[in-house]
């Protein structure tokens, strides 16, 4: 999909988005489309995944044993396939996170540092 | 579970409805909904390829279309279930045979022993190559000069045998062969025990109570292992033993026993002649390398010593003999008589594999051209060189792993024949299994054969636009094709030749063995071994109970003759090679030439009679030859003729020579026989010396001359040698005729197996040249019709095709005789021997082979003249 510059949103980070449908499912079992829509909701918008990039993502999340799909029905009694959390994926779930506020002080440190060091 | 392509789909599609249902409830219109949620989700087809991905590799996607050729493969082999099922048999036979030959192979020459490191274990022999003995085996005296000089070995063990007869676990008395020990027997060997205790220190020397350990296969085979058999006292000779154990399996060597007693079992072995004399040899001698020594550092040594003692004792060693030592690992002494057999039946069944493969190949190679417009199709609709390949591949590995897995079926049964059949060469071939190994041997020829087969068919030509011409239905065969199925049916018939020609000649050997002239009467003479009586007796009893047993028996109906000796010909090999060196009235040796050595054999009266050899001058001996009579002999043709060139043997005296040990009081020579060879199959001349046993010897084999079926006689003989002594052993009673095909069963065999690899081969030689012609007729019936049309005789078009089968079969013939010249100088570069075979069995095998090609060639050769011109001209 082509954007203009005025596009307010944001290109996802590399290997962000395993992590972000990981935190999405923390509260409980989800389908693709709907993990999608809660990104985007939670974002305010300014993350939007794309569908080629999130249903393969999913599908590697299965291949590592951090999800678990299977065929159910949502709310509007539509059939659906659903994504759960699997116990090492709530494990990988933290790790991620402690990763990703570990790069973003180190991010943050290099792009605003102390004002201390300034003059 | 990977999710399938359904799966996938399935997934995108509900969440695409998903997506739309949510824009028409938050108010769009069903049509722009459906619009904007399809922008949304961008290319379908490359998201659902994308998860795709996630499960499967580009590897996984490879195999999973070879799966699908192999099902294709399958299912078009279905269609050609002929071919299939010949080219699976055909494979099935190549790689049974390599994989029963290989498992006898490995398990004789590559398989560790079960004794402890018997990397130093050594097994040491003396030889004696001056009077063509190989085996001289060792005196006691001999043996303690080893033991006492020998600084690398660091224990000894010494075995002989002895028959015993045995009472005591139930039923009749039975001769065993038993192994006698000493104490450090089982300690050289490395071996250990089933059940119970082994013989060890303990048990050596004189004053030791008597044990008895059973070998495996006797405990398991005759007392169905028991396990109470431990501590049992049992009758073994003449006297008690106590049974301490069952020994672990092991190889039976130097020779398969029932029993291993200790020394004191034996009064033999405890007896001044044993311990003594030096001539006295009947020991056989196994080492264990002391620490540190090297198998070359001990046989320097023990020759070393070796030559020392005979430096020693001249008197014990005639120069003439060349008495001599062998020192080599137990490991390499089972292995090298088999290794020969073994690594020429190795080399049939490779070749009757090469066989199978081009035979197969040719199938192969006239399907795919029956297939060209087909692959030309492939090709024409975008197939890739590889795509094609892979599909030959996947067909050609459908049929070799179908071939191999009912060539291992096949395996179980032929390893079974295989080994029973090795184990004339080498006793390990009985540990022979089908297993892991063998199954990786029959993949990998499949894998071979695979491999082959799928590049063997030329792939339709790319830049050639007439290959791809479907209207074309029938088959057209390029001279180059036609040239490799030539070339294949050749390479079998070449093949076969050579494996023909082996069998003739191992068939012609045995023939020649089977039906020479022995000097024997073979039919009517009936042969039985009564070893010394239990109760040990000798002497007096021993002379009372064959003469009663020969007066009782000869009184039997039906019986022309008894007699007794201690040699049944052939059957009796340890005694057969035994020779002694005479001194002869009258006769000088040459300057530096030894006294002749000639065998000698006590024998009963009429024993010459009874076997039916005829006496040529002077008497038989008679009754009156007793012990206090004059000492007399009867000597061979041989002997006479050698010694007494002027016929004056007669009444001349012989004495046995001083080394021999005997006495050498002079004996008269009361007569002259034919020349009988009780050693060789093949008689050659021999120097025989007959001495009547009342005067030197104690029989153990009596010879009863049947009037008619002799085996009708052994209820009575054996009853009546019980009623004079009922503990009496009697054993293997047998015509001489079925001792000398028992005695052939090796030759027998070797020419059964070689002839059955030479069947196989002819068999499939035949198909594979069939194959072919009918193949090449089937491609040219255009040019068949068109010669028909212009005028051709039938007769001649079927003369032209059997020519093509006689010169297919005369250029195999022609390179297999080359190839088998060119195998011959190899063989007797390793080997050094080289048996060329006689004209008999190269031209027969010729004949035969050019006969079953041409007879393979009639049927093409008949269609061929058959051929329907309209119908062949219209056909294209």
């Amino acid at each position: 999909m082509t954007r203009t510059p005025a596009d307010p949103r944001l290109e996802l980070l590399q290997g962000t988005l395993d992590m972000l449908i990981l935190r999405t499912l923390r509260w409980g079992p989800q389908h693709g489309h709907g993990i999608g829509q809660a990104i985007r909701r939670q974002s305010e918008e300014l993350l939007r995944v794309e569908t080629g990039s999130l249903y393969p993502a999913l599908h590697r999340l299965v291949k590592r044993g951090w999800l678990k799909s299977e065929w159910g029905v949502s709310e509007a009694n539509q059939r659906a396939k659903f994504y759960r959390l699997t116990p090492s994926g709530r494990a990988q779930l933290i790790r991620e996170q402690d990763r990703w506020s570990q790069l973003v002080s180190a991010i943050g440190r290099i792009m605003n540092p102390a004002p201390a060091n300034e003059e | 579970m990977r999710p399938d392509d359904r799966d996938l789909e399935d997934e995108i599609r509900t969440a695409l409805e998903l997506s739309i249902r949510e824009r028409i409830e938050r108010g769009e219109d069903p049509q722009s909904a459906r619009r904007a949620a399809l922008e949304e989700f961008g290319s379908l087809q490359s998201t659902r390829d994308a998860m795709h991905r996630v499960w499967y590799s580009r590897w996984s996607e490879g195999m999973m279309s070879f799966f699908q050729e192999m099902r294709v493969g399958l299912r078009s082999l279905l269609r050609a279930r002929g071919l299939a099922l010949t080219v699976i048999v055909t494979l099935a036979l190549g790689i049974g045979a390599n994989a029963a030959i290989f498992s006898v192979v490995r398990s004789v020459l590559l398989a560790p022993l079960v004794n402890r490191d018997a990397d130093r274990l050594l097994y040491i022999r003396q030889t004696a190559p001056g009077i063509g003995t190989k085996n001289f085996l060792f005196s006691m005296p001999e043996i303690r000069d080893m033991k006492s000089r020998a600084t690398t070995v660091s224990a000894f063990g010494d075995f002989s045998t002895v028959d015993f007869t045995l009472i005591g676990f139930g039923g009749e008395p039975r001769v065993v062969t038993a192994g006698v020990v000493n104490g450090s027997f089982f300690e050289v060997m490395g071996l250990r025990p089933a059940l119970g205790r082994l013989i060890d220190a303990g048990d050596d020397g004189p004053k030791a109570a008597p044990v008895a350990v059973l070998t495996h296969r006797y405990w398991t085979t005759v007392l169905h292992s028991d396990p109470t058999v431990v501590g049992k006292v049992i009758r073994l000779g003449p006297g008690n033993a106590t049974v301490v154990g069952v020994l672990e399996p092991s190889v039976p060597y130097p020779a398969e026993t029932q029993v291993i007693a200790n020394v004191v079992t034996s009064p033999h072995h405890l007896g001044a002649t044993m311990q003594e004399e030096r001539w006295h040899r009947m020991t056989e001698l196994f080492g264990r390398l002391a620490p540190g020594a090297t198998l070359e550092g001990a046989r320097a040594e023990l020759k070393a010593v070796h030559a020392s003692m005979v430096h020693a004792h001249p008197e014990s060693y005639s120069p003439g003999a060349r008495v001599g030592l062998e020192v080599k690992t137990l490991r390499d002494q089972l292995a090298s008589p088999a290794r020969t057999i073994l690594l020429l039946l190795l080399a049939a069944a490779a070749v009757v594999f090469v066989i199978a493969c081009s035979n197969v190949a040719n199938l192969i190679l006239a399907r795919s051209v029956r297939r060209e417009s087909e692959l030309a199709v492939r090709a024409a609709l975008g197939a890739s060189r590889g795509a094609l390949r892979r599909t030959l591949l996947a067909e050609s590995l459908v049929l070799c792993v179908a071939g191999a897995a009912l060539g291992l079926v096949l395996a179980r049964p032929l390893v079974a024949v295989a080994a029973r059949y090795a184990a004339r060469f080498s006793v390990r071939a009985l540990e022979a299994r089908v297993d892991g190994s063998v199954l990786w041997l029959g993949a990998g020829l499949a894998m071979v054969a695979a491999v082959l087969l799928a590049y063997v068919p030329r792939l339709p030509s790319f830049e050639r636009s007439n290959a791809m011409n479907p209207a074309v239905g029938g088959v057209r065969i390029t001279p180059g094709t036609n040239r490799r199925l030539k070339i294949f049916a050749t390479t079998q018939i070449a093949c076969s030749f050579l494996l023909l020609v082996g069998a003739g000649m191992l068939v012609a050997t045995l023939n020649a063995m089977s039906t020479a002239n022995t000097g024997y009467d073979m039919r009517q003479v009936l042969a039985v071994d009564v070893p010394p009586p239990a109760g040990g007796a000798g002497g007096e009893a021993t002379d009372r109970f064959f003469q009663e047993a020969t007066r009782r028996i000869g009184e039997l109906p039906g019986v022309e003759g008894v007699a007794s000796g201690m040699v049944v010909p052939w059957r009796d090999a340890d005694w057969t090679v035994l020779k002694v060196q005479f001194g002869f009235e009258g006769y000088r040796p040459a300057n530096g030439e030894d006294n002749p050595a000639c065998k000698f054999r006590p024998v009963s009266p009429r024993f010459f009679a009874v076997l039916g050899v005829p006496l040529a001058a002077g008497r038989d001996f008679t009754d009156r030859d007793g012990p206090d009579a004059e000492s007399v002999a009867i000597v061979s043709q041989s002997v006479a003729q050698r010694l007494f060139p002027n016929g004056e043997a007669v009444n001349r005296h012989l004495w046995f020579d001083a080394r021999s040990g005997l006495e050498q009081k002079p004996r008269r020579i009361v007569g002259v026989v034919a020349d009988a060879d009780d050693e060789n199959v093949v008689q050659v001349p021999t120097m025989t010396v007959y001495l009547p046993w009342r005067q030197l010897g104690e029989p153990s084999r009596l010879f009863v001359r049947a009037a008619g079926d002799p085996y009708a006689l052994v209820p009575a003989v054996t009853r009546t040698l019980h009623d004079i002594s009922a503990d009496q052993a009697v054993e293997r009673p047998a015509t001489l005729e079925d001792v000398r095909t028992q005695v052939l069963t090796p030759q027998r065999l070797n020419a059964f197996v070689f002839s059955a690899f030479g069947g196989i081969a002819l068999l499939i030689a035949v198909v594979g040249v069939a194959g072919v012609l009918a193949f090449s007729v089937g491609a040219r019936t255009r040019e068949f019709g068109i010669r028909l049309a212009v005028g051709c005789e039938p007769r001649q078009l079927k003369a032209r095709v059997l020519r093509e089968g006689a010169v297919i079969a005369a250029a195999g013939i022609l390179v297999g005789g080359l190839g088998g010249i060119a195998l011959a100088w190899v063989a007797s570069r390793l080997f050094g021997v080289a048996q060329m075979p006689g004209a008999l069995p190269i031209a027969g095998a010729a004949a035969l082979l050019a006969a079953a090609a041409i007879l393979a060639s009639l049927l093409p050769a008949v269609r061929a003249s058959r051929v329907d011109v309209i119908q062949a001209l219209r056909s294209e």
